[in-house]
């Protein structure tokens, strides 16, 4: 009898055993021997600048972790390489529509993410639903993107254009200024931000005595900044894309007017470009949203801090790196952490990892924290004063209190 | 010898077209190719019937494109009707804005083109405007994701398709396509002869409407989350007026080999090697100008060949 039940347990340990080797062997069979990430990228037209910074961060994380092996994936319990499957839509949202069905289609890529920015991003929404796959979004804010409950979007390296400007409202209504005009650019990105701006200020008893939408194409500014002036605001905030801050902080330079304080928004992401087009003096004492990595995360819990970051592309890359470069490392990186605690190699698997890093992640772009509808509600950008420095200017973080570099020199001084 | 019935060869070509794209997706997964190409194929058709016929050319083309596009899109978000009906009746408010710019033919060449160009633009800032928000969604797009439906889509182009492929048939082989081309070379002599220009002129200008308006239809049913700019951009209407006379305006099968081959090209360039693809495009559309000015189909027709 002992020994029936010795050779029976012998026989289910022999069982277990090779019904576990099967397992492993199988899994080990199942791993592929790259992750394809999918992405598209624009080479030319209005988002060309923008989409190959993303690219260029996207490029130099891959290339980062390939030297080390790959990525660590834990449904296969092991470190794989990645390859980036990446075509040019030029800024079209005809071809993009084309090039993300061919990388989810013919490429049949893991990971689908998307191009630069809310136009490029938008025509792969509802594809990336029909296929279900995870759309991984860096820059798409767009409010229209996340209205309701979805497991296929998730952006990932911008705050939502809804809650972005939050700070700004709030350093506004702590300096107690009662006369605000706002001026933005008819598109998503901007209006978006406006309504969010005024509400808030609105909430806290200040109603915009000046609010105006202009078109995006918008480049000049002089007979709007008169009418601005004729109402007598305290602080003059312009929410448009770079050309429309370039425009418009000339037409403020050349026009003798001076407000107590003036925000535009591009001289945070691109100061090199913003202090080459407009000059030190011009932007000096005007506000903006620092990004990284001109704002510094000292600690992280994911990937390089700020200083770091900086210090490595730089020497990898020969430039240091800009806003965009540092979006598409951190969506990198996001991924990393996602394919790293993802249980199982599906769609659904990493759109749950990504809600279980929500709110528990800090990256060089701060604080990773997005809904349920996908929005991102976390890297809430600060609010900084460009200060002189030397030839230049330098960003003084002033609001919020935990993140102040300085303090903000209000009433800005007259030029 | 008994001649072949007038109604054959389009026939064949109508046959072949449905036969082509209901198979192609079983063999080429990648769908959007395949029904963006029918789009530009169906735009070309469309040009094909104005420009090929009657020799205006329509550079703010894509106005009607878009005011197809936003009218199925806001049929579809404020109203229950099934999405085909707003479809349709997209092409209808293409045609009645169609109708609205019925004047422009007062003038002619280039200033009827870039008159035309003029409106387009007109049409994209008003439906674009902020002001308009509540019912375009302005400048922030418009959502349509709960019909998306690329199946069916897929089907409603193909339709498109053959509808703008017979009508250009109709036009090249009837009495009233004779007119249009009689009026087309020597408008007096037309009119002396007893074509009804006016009338003739504004049939084929609102059947070309009706084609650019359906297809934007369906286009935004494919695409269902778009800014105004995917459907009011002039590169709509710059391909589809280079596919047009790639393939040989003024005939029924030019404009479909044409805006088939091309957006090919175009499409396998974008893939395989996008650095090159200005290059290329540039190159092939100089060697068209020099040496097929009258598109592929004149290398039929300078050897006598009949081409449909």
């Amino acid at each position: 009898m002992r020994t029936h039940l010795k050779r029976a347990w012998t026989a289910c340990a022999a069982g277990l055993l090779a019904s576990g080797l099967a397992l492993s062997a199988a899994a080990a069979q199942t791993a592929p021997s790259e992750i394809k990430i999918g992405t598209l990228y624009a080479s030319s037209g209005p988002f060309a600048v923008a989409s190959e910074g993303q690219y260029h961060g996207l490029q130099y994380w891959a290339a980062g972790v390939n030297k080390s092996g790959g990525v660590f994936v834990k449904a296969f319990n092991k470190k794989i390489p990645v390859k980036i499957v990446a075509y040019d839509d030029q800024s079209s949202t005809a071809t993009a529509t084309t090039l993300y069905n061919q990388l989810i289609t013919q490429d049949h890529v893991d990971i689908l993410m998307a191009d630069f920015g809310s136009v490029l991003t938008s025509v792969a929404i509802p594809l990336a639903a029909e296929h279900h796959m995870l759309l991984i979004d860096p820059t798409g804010s767009g409010a229209n993107f996340f209205t309701k409950k979805t497991n296929y979007l998730a952006d990932v390296s911008i705050p939502s254009s809804t809650v972005w400007p939050l700070p700004l409202a709030h350093f506004i209504l702590a300096q107690k200024i009662k006369r605000v005009a706002i001026v933005y650019g008819s598109n998503d990105f901007d209006a978006s931000q406006a309504e969010t701006l005024k509400a808030t200020l609105e909430k806290g008893g200040v109603k915009p005595v000046y609010y105006h939408g202009v078109p995006t194409t918008e480049s000049n500014y002089t007979v709007l900044l008169h009418t601005i002036a004729a109402h007598n605001p305290e602080a003059v905030i312009e929410l448009g894309y770079a050309p429309n801050d370039i425009a418009f902080l000339h037409a403020l330079a050349g026009s003798g007017l001076h407000f107590n304080m003036t925000f535009t928004i591009f001289p945070g992401q691109l100061l090199a470009l913003m202090e080459k087009n407009v000059g030190a003096k011009t932007l000096a004492y005007t506000y903006t949203y620092p990004t990284p990595p001109l704002v510094a995360y000292p600690k992280t819990t994911l990937g390089p801090n700020t200083a770091a970051f900086v210090k490595e592309f730089t020497a990898a890359e020969k430039a240091a790196p800009n806003f965009l470069d540092a979006a598409g490392f951190n969506t990198g990186l996001i991924m990393q952490q996602m394919l790293a605690t993802a249980p199982k190699f599906t769609q659904l698997d990493f759109h749950q990892a990504l809600m279980d890093m929500s709110g528990k992640t800090t990256t060089l772009l701060g604080e990773f924290k997005i809904n349920s509808h996908g929005a991102q509600m976390g890297e809430l950008p600060p609010v900084a004063q460009l200060v002189p420095a030397g030839k230049g200017v330098t960003p003084v973080v002033v609001y919020p209190q935990d993140k102040a570099t300085g303090k903000a020199i209000y009433p800005a001084p007259k030029k | 010898m008994r001649k072949p019935p007038a109604w054959r060869g389009p026939g064949l070509v109508l046959v072949a077209l449905a036969a082509i794209f209901a198979v192609a997706p079983r063999l080429y997964s990648n769908e959007s190719v395949l029904f963006t190409m029918m789009t530009f194929m169906a735009l070309a058709q469309g040009l094909n019937l104005l420009y090929g016929f009657t020799g205006y050319l329509p550079f703010g083309y894509v106005g009607f494109f878009g005011t197809g596009a936003y009218a199925t899109s806001l049929l579809v978000t404020f109203t229950s009707l099934p999405v085909i009906a707003a479809v349709l009746l997209g092409g209808l408010a293409a045609v009645v804005v169609g109708l609205i710019l019925g004047p422009l033919f007062r003038l002619s060449g280039p200033y009827f083109s870039i008159a035309n160009l003029a409106a387009s633009q007109i049409i994209y800032n008003v439906v674009a405007n902020e002001a308009l928000k509540p019912i375009t969604g302005g400048p922030y797009g418009i959502k349509i994701e709960h019909v998306y439906a690329p199946t069916a889509s897929y089907v409603t182009m193909l339709a498109i398709l053959l509808a703008a492929t017979a009508l250009a048939a109709y036009f090249r082989r009837s009495r009233f396509g004779l007119g249009l081309r009689a009026m087309h070379q020597d408008p007096i002599s037309a009119s002396l002869a007893g074509v009804d220009i006016v009338r003739e002129r504004l049939i084929a200008w609102l059947a070309s409407a009706a084609i650019a308006g359906l297809a934007g239809g369906a286009y935004a049913w494919n695409l269902s989350v778009f800014y105004p700019e995917a459907v009011f951009t002039l590169q709509i209407s710059v391909f589809a007026i280079v596919f047009a006379l790639f393939g040989g305006v003024g005939t029924v099968i030019g404009p479909l080999l044409g805006a088939a081959l091309l957006y090919a090209f175009y499409a396998g360039i974008g893939v395989s090697a996008p650095q090159y693809f200005e290059l290329l495009y540039g190159l092939l559309i100089v060697l068209l100008v020099l040496f097929l000015p009258n598109g592929l189909a004149s290398l039929l027709t300078r050897r006598n060949v009949d081409v449909l």
